[in-house]
């Protein structure tokens, strides 16, 4: 018989371990903590205090010395790499061209960039691939615009969607070797926002666009998550990123369907199929990416991969 | 939330498919999350304490509480302390993660929770 799982009974179990742990801490390390107490710091939320640091800019000086790539002022400008890759045929060596760009401006660890990294970064990218993409847009940002994608299953689309009809057409991605796409399977819960569609018959061809490009971010730990919660829900559903593997220079751009990873995951991104089998083939699970929001107010992007040859 | 020094070592993907798996409410998922990041702040730096002289828990704090992010923080830890910091920092979050693996029941256990990487 399958075993019923009541999440309730886990989330009790888990506030009484937070609790103990706590506990536990400020009772092996009173001076430690009373320290940190005193620094008006709550270890709880350290992650908030941190984001709040690298927000404020603060950090932005001690953000670029520990690259150990650069100085940004020690590179070319922007406009001399693009003219360098625009030199380059044929085309497709462009994603090469975007890849030791890239190479040469990141840091080899993953970390949050700094504004004047992320400017640098959208001029180069928005260039060689011909989208318009920027790491801010309306005033929003991600707490994270380099990091870790990993893979994620198919979403339900509407109710009663099944991972055999999402097995793509011939003329569809994947479609030469469907169980490629399918072996990942198929979520057992929803999206962050829910069914795509009300039923099959409601499901249009964009929302299955939709579901095929989809890219999973850490709204849940937006600053502002839960004070600004109803309008950044909208902003953020199905909104378009492009995704940069940085090993390869491929890009996808995808929407916002689902919210996270977990922190401790160690992601902070993540790509359905279709998106993880073309950034970097059918074995790739996990990689570092660039992902910044295209700016794309007439909705005339496709979702879908980066084609350099048309730029 | 953003970068905090120990980041990169923090690989509980295994536990997070099992809650993707179970639990199915957006919210109370959520709340997990957080509970569970929470605990794993908690018995890091704690791991660190343990192994850190008493003398620079201070400044080991002061660090902490501005510049979280920055990863040379280890390198301050290394300086200090014998043991290989990675791996014990990687073998607490390791032995988190099965504490709260235990928390579910049996049957939905899973015994292919990452192993600390050597």
């Amino acid at each position: 018989m399958k075993p019923v799982f009541d999440h309730e009974d886990l989330r009790n179990k888990l506030k009484l371990k937070h609790l103990q742990t706590k506990k536990d801490f400020s009772d092996k390390y009173h001076d430690a903590n009373q320290f940190l107490i005193s620094k008006g710091i709550d270890l709880s939320k350290i992650r908030e205090h941190s984001t709040k640091l690298i927000s404020a800019g603060a950090l932005a000086g001690s953000l670029a010395l520990s690259s150990p790539n650069l100085s940004l002022a020690l590179l070319p400008p922007p406009h001399e790499v693009i003219e360098k890759a625009k030199s380059n045929l044929p085309p497709v060596s462009r994603a090469v061209s975007l890849r030791e760009a890239l190479h040469k401006i990141l840091p080899e660890q993953v970390r949050p960039l700094s504004e004047t990294e992320e400017k640098y970064l959208e001029k180069i990218i928005s260039e060689l691939t011909g989208i318009p993409v920027r790491a801010t847009l309306e005033g929003e940002h991600l707490n994270q615009t380099y990091g870790r994608i990993g893979a994620e299953q198919h979403l339900r689309r509407y109710p009663g969607d099944t991972l055999a009809a999402q097995k793509p057409e011939t003329t569809d991605y994947g479609g030469e070797d469907p169980e490629e796409i399918l072996k990942e399977g198929i979520a057992p819960g929803l999206g962050a926002w829910g069914y795509f569609a009300p039923s099959q018959e409601a499901l249009t061809p964009d929302l299955e666009e939709t579901e095929r490009w989809y890219a999973v971010v850490q709204t849940l730990y937006l600053p502002d998550w839960n004070t600004r919660f109803r309008y950044l829900r909208d902003w953020y559903k199905y909104r378009k990123v492009i995704i940069v593997n940085t090993d390869n220079g491929k890009a996808v751009v995808a929407a916002i369907a689902d919210s996270g990873p977990a922190a401790w995951t160690g992601k902070h991104f993540g790509g359905s199929p279709e998106v993880m089998d073309y950034l970097g083939g059918p074995r790739y699970k996990k990689g570092p990416v660039i992902l910044f929001f295209v700016d794309d107010a007439e909705n005339k992007i496709p979702l879908g991969p980066v084609s350099y040859n048309d730029v | 939330m953003s970068k905090l020094f120990y980041d990169h070592l923090l690989d509980l993907s295994e536990l997070e498919a099992l809650i993707k798996k179970n639990v199915k409410d957006q919210e109370a998922r959520g709340e997990i999350y957080r509970l569970i990041d929470e605990i794993v702040h908690h018995r890091v730096v704690g791991c660190i304490l343990e192994r850190l002289p008493g003398e620079h828990h201070k400044e080991f704090i002061d660090h902490v509480a501005t510049r979280a992010h920055d990863e040379t923080i280890l390198d301050f830890i290394r300086e200090r302390v014998s043991d290989d910091v990675e791996e014990f920092i990687k073998h607490e979050i390791y032995l988190v993660g099965r504490e709260i693996l235990e928390m579910f029941d049996a049957r939905l256990q899973r015994d292919d929770l990452d192993k600390p990487r050597a």
